[in-house]
């Protein structure tokens, strides 16, 4: 026996979402006398109530294998992370030593004529008591341990 | 009388907030706590796209990493759980992709046989799943039925998402949302119908 169309959709709504009251009477009304839309309700609740009968089981140790995976993991990523901010932080080091030793040059240049001091002195003194000590400090970045970087 | 609820709705919002902060920062006490709460509805999830336990299980690992590795992109504005599911779906869609290409393109015999080592056949993780009667009568249905059903019909009334959460997770309209899972519970009426044939999907 096939039902009119829309009340056979007007059950499956009111198992899937929201109904209004009136439309909840009209579909009892219908189903009182309706053998074919009654027995449409009772397979669609048997559905659903049976959908709800499935109990999975993942395996036993399978939460203690992710957790497991997940620290390893987790300890990797901090280690990259550590090891990635360190090469920046000597990028930035060994660009602001040759940089800053650039600026140094061009004021104690300035200060040579004054101090008569020529060029040769200007570099040499340049070269040892900046660029050298800045670009070893840059250097100190990846040897000195991870405790003394002051980044980790 | 509206205290309560709100109370509850600034808890919730605390509890995904704290879960956010925790993820932006690899927490690993938090990650395992989620692990703990979710994991089984995590394997049924993906068990329901995919249709095989032991490649659930697999994909379940998958995700965990991918919520690690992409942590910092949970907001706290929508559920955890939500959030995780639609990452297993992204990785389960991907893995069937994959599968379906290898058994398309694989050239050599030695290809295809490597996919027909994977078994196929024996009880569906359905059947050993089922607790009832009517259960059982589900499971050779459920086992046919196309993946995008079983997810719908297991979000609506296992999970009991709503089906704007269910949207959510599909990323799919509300429309989309209710025709699937109109059109799976059609096709599983079926085994409870004399021949067993109509409504089919």
């Amino acid at each position: 026996m096939e039902c009119d169309k829309r009340f056979r959709e007007l059950i499956d709504r009111s198992f899937v979402e929201e109904v209004s009251e009136g439309e909840r009477r009209l579909m009892h009304d219908h189903i009182r006398d309706c053998d074919g839309c009654k027995r449409y309700v009772e397979l669609t609740a048997r559905t659903i109530r049976g959908l709800r009968e499935f109990t999975f089981t993942s395996e036993p140790d399978s939460s203690a294998q992710v957790r497991e995976i997940l620290a390893h993991h987790t300890a990797t990523m901090r280690q990259h992370n550590v090891q990635f901010r360190i090469w920046a932080a000597f990028a930035v080091a060994l660009s602001m030593s040759f940089v800053g030793s650039a600026l140094v040059y061009q004021v104690t240049e300035r200060l040579a004529v004054p101090m008569h001091l020529d060029t040769a002195q200007v570099q040499a003194g340049v070269l040892v008591f900046w660029l050298l000590p800045s670009f070893c400090a840059a250097l100190f970045l990846l040897a000195a341990p991870r405790e003394n970087r002051g980044i980790a | 009388m509206s205290a309560l609820p709100m109370t509850l709705n600034i808890t919730a919002e605390t509890e995904t907030a704290k879960i956010a902060r925790g993820l932006r920062e690899s927490d690993t006490e938090l990650l395992a706590d989620l692990v703990e709460r979710s994991q089984r509805r995590l394997v049924r999830y993906l068990l329901y796209l995919i249709g095989r336990q032991d490649y659930a299980e697999d994909l379940a690992q998958e995700t965990w990493i991918r919520v690690l590795q992409r942590g910092s992109q949970y907001d706290g504005r929508q559920r955890f759980d939500l959030w995780l599911f639609a990452i297993a779906r992204n990785l389960a869609i991907d893995y069937l992709r994959k599968k379906r290409k290898a058994v398309q393109t694989a050239s050599s015999p030695d290809d295809r046989d490597e996919i027909l080592l994977v078994p196929s056949s024996g009880p569906s993780p359905f059947e050993a799943a089922a607790q009832s009667e009517d259960a059982i009568r589900l499971a050779g249905q459920l086992q046919i039925l196309p993946p995008l059903y079983r997810e719908a019909l297991l979000l609506r009334f296992q999970e009991d998402l709503s089906l704007a959460e269910i949207a959510q997770v599909l990323g799919a309209p509300l429309t989309t949302v209710t025709s699937r899972i109109y059109r799976g519970l059609a096709a599983l009426r079926s085994a409870f119908e004399e021949g067993g044939d109509s409504h089919g999907v």
